[in-house]
């Protein structure tokens, strides 16, 4: 790892959160703190009606008024991230096409013009962010027009790639594609390239370089906080060799490459953009262990339980698990995880040289180790030790003539 | 049929004092591992979800990471099970994800996309892929061109990829994953891999369920889940099932 944007370990944490950890998150992220909190807002009548039409519940409502008033009164990022992470989130997209771009620092009047045609064409990544963009019908509403898709989607190809011409250190990954359109879906054009170019160069930073060994890095922060919250589970997910690939796409496009319901992508897009570029994978954590009975249930072998987590149900309380998430980031912060996520890192590194050294032997070795496997299956088990002695004797005998054959004159025992 | 009844059918349940004890006749089967992989864009998803699912899927998206699908198959009165891991086809996921999923598979199915000469230039890229995870070259490998559906956008010459497969010891396939009628040829690639599986004498040993025929054991707490392969067992009124977990 290296870099100052990666060192996520060290960073403050304020740096994402933007709001005192130890005093505003564990307020905020306690799951029933705003929905009780229910004053009837005193509202004029068309915002009664706004509130009924965007089917609100009394206490969203309220959280509604305070939002519009925290935006009314200026910019206080920090009491806006602590609306996007609290329940509910942001609510409406009507309030996220006002605040995300509040949360990111994005100035709607400083967004950088949209780049020719053949700058954008002539881009590296350009075929690639084509093909993946053309695939990506699944992330459109249903009921969508098909033109109206298509020229969505050309719109998408000009948003990602606005970002990696203006930024050519950046990388496309197959899944930022997932995070353009879930953005475009909720904003125009030019917000959503603005956006996404900011997240580019924080949360999504280490996503974009030009391999994927910071993204594994922070992927190896999941078991690390598994085993502090259910040492049983960790050891069980660990023996079947699960690995970590089955939140790969949750990490790297949270969560809307897997989810379908768009209403629980946005919201935890607030709950993301507000935290730690780690948070995802705290949530992964809280996914996993609240699917702690059914994976014990399950065969322990990776390909089933890959199987079983790498698609996530569509009703999982997610308020309970974002609040889940929160709790465990407080608990296990990341630079409490950090020495043993490193040490998972070498181990799986060290683990990839092993296997790729084993191979380059295994056609040498493979008789053998198949005639041992032979011996040991074959013969009863007084015969394999019959077998192991007599191979005993034979290096004691074999040693002890080499020994009495060999002239050792030439050693100087002093050596010693 | 799902895998789930023939189980049921298959065992006999004696309750006991606290815990369910379960006594069964399992017979052997052998599960194999094949792994699928080519250029992104090129099909492997949708061979795979054809395959095990026979049909092809209503919205396709590129493969993040690796996606995992099976589909048990009856050969010659034998259930065989094929695991099949479909891979992202994008460079840096190959480079530095996958690694793990090249472990123990028991074969390998490369595609290229027909109408697609790079897809198919790429190819002794993913050779060495295979190579440097240590592969044995004995491993059945077998070549498949995917989407020859579009006749008139068809970019490699059936030939050249003839020759290439043959220089690298390979059958090849030409097929379209999208095309009904070629449903059944999807099937018979993989079908013709199973019997090469099931036939060999493979290097490193199938994965077998843990009973071995005829074998009387007993499972205390068992688990429900249609996953749970301890307990799958062979029903010979039972036709081909397919978990397929597209």
């Amino acid at each position: 790892m290296s870099g100052e944007e990666s060192d996520f370990n060290q960073s403050d944490q304020n740096d994402w959160l933007e709001i005192d950890p130890q005093t505003e998150i564990i307020s905020v992220i306690s799951p029933d703190i705003v929905e009780p909190d229910v004053i009837p807002p005193k509202t004029e009548k068309d915002d009664k009606n706004k509130n009924k039409n965007l089917n609100l519940s009394p206490g969203s409502a309220a959280k509604r008024k305070k939002i519009l008033r925290a935006l009314k009164d200026g910019v206080d990022v920090s009491e806006l991230q602590s609306f996007a992470i609290n329940r509910g989130g942001l609510l409406t997209n009507e309030l996220r096409k006002q605040v995300w771009p509040k949360q990111l620092g994005v100035k709607l009047s400083e967004i950088t013009p949209k780049p020719d045609e053949d700058m954008l064409h002539g881009h590296r990544d350009y075929d690639q962010v084509v093909m993946d963009v053309n695939r990506s019908l699944k992330r459109f509403p249903p009921g969508m027009d098909d033109d109206e898709r298509f020229a969505l989607q050309d719109i998408l190809v000009d948003v990602i790639m606005r970002v990696l011409v203006n930024n050519s250190e950046l990388h496309y990954y197959q899944g930022f594609h997932d995070i353009c359109v879930t953005f475009l879906l909720v904003v125009d054009e030019d917000v959503a390239f603005a956006i996404v170019e900011k997240l580019s160069q924080k949360h999504l930073r280490d996503f974009m370089d030009a391999d994927m060994d910071r993204t594994k890095h922070m992927l190896n922060y999941l078991y690390p906080i598994i085993d502090k919250a259910s040492p049983q589970l960790c050891e069980y997910m660990e023996r079947a060799e699960t690995g970590t690939i089955f939140c790969l796409s949750w990490l790297i496009t949270w969560y809307g490459h897997v989810l379908n319901d768009i209403k629980h992508i946005v919201r935890l897009y607030d709950f993301f953009i507000a935290c730690h570029q780690l948070m995802p994978i705290y949530l992964a954590a809280a996914i996993v262990l609240y699917r702690q009975d059914e994976i014990l249930e399950t065969e322990c072998e990776m390909c089933f339980i890959h199987s079983l987590l790498s698609r996530i149900p569509d009703n999982l309380p997610f308020e309970q698990l974002i609040s889940k998430a929160g709790d465990l980031y407080l608990q296990f912060p990341p630079e409490d995880l950090a020495s043993e996520a490193e040490f998972r890192s070498q181990e799986n590194d060290n683990r990839a040289k092993r296997q790729r050294a084993n191979g380059v032997a295994k056609l040498h070795q493979w008789s053998w180790r198949n005639n041992i496997r032979w011996v040991s299956t074959h013969m009863p088990n007084y015969g394999r030790r019959h077998y192991l002695l007599t191979t005993a004797v034979a290096a004691v005998v074999t040693a002890a003539l080499c020994y009495s054959t060999t002239d050792w004159g030439w050693i100087e025992w002093n050596w010693f | 049929m799902s895998s789930h009844q023939s189980i049921d059918q298959s065992r006999e349940v004696k309750p006991s004092s606290g815990a369910v004890k379960i006594v069964e006749k399992q017979a052997q089967r052998r599960i194999f591992k094949i792994i699928v992989i080519g250029d992104s864009n090129v099909g492997k998803t949708c061979l795979t979800y054809r395959f095990c699912s026979g049909k092809f899927p209503d919205k396709t998206e590129a493969t993040i990471g690796v996606d995992f699908r099976e589909k048990t198959v009856d050969l010659d009165g034998e259930q065989i099970k094929l695991q099949l891991w479909d891979t992202a086809g994008q460079e840096r996921f190959r480079k530095s994800m996958v690694q793990h999923y090249y472990r123990n598979v028991h074969a390998v199915v490369f595609v290229f996309d027909v109408t697609k000469m790079s897809s198919f230039e790429n190819m002794p890229q993913w050779i060495e892929e295979c190579d440097r995870h240590n592969l044995d070259k004995n491993l059945p490998r077998i070549f498949v061109g995917n989407k020859c559906d579009m006749k008139d956008k068809i970019a490699v010459n059936t030939n050249l990829a003839q020759k290439f497969a043959d220089s690298h010891n390979m059958p090849l396939f030409e097929t379209s994953a999208k095309d009904d009628e070629k449903a059944n040829h999807v099937d018979a690639i993989f079908m013709t891999m199973a019997h090469k599986l099931k036939n060999a004498k493979p290097m490193m040993s199938p994965h077998m369920s843990r009973y071995t025929p005829g074998e009387t054991r007993e499972v205390i707490n068992v688990r429900a889940s249609p996953h749970h392969r301890g307990l799958q067992s062979i029903n010979p009124n039972e036709e081909k099932t397919d978990n397929c977990a597209c």
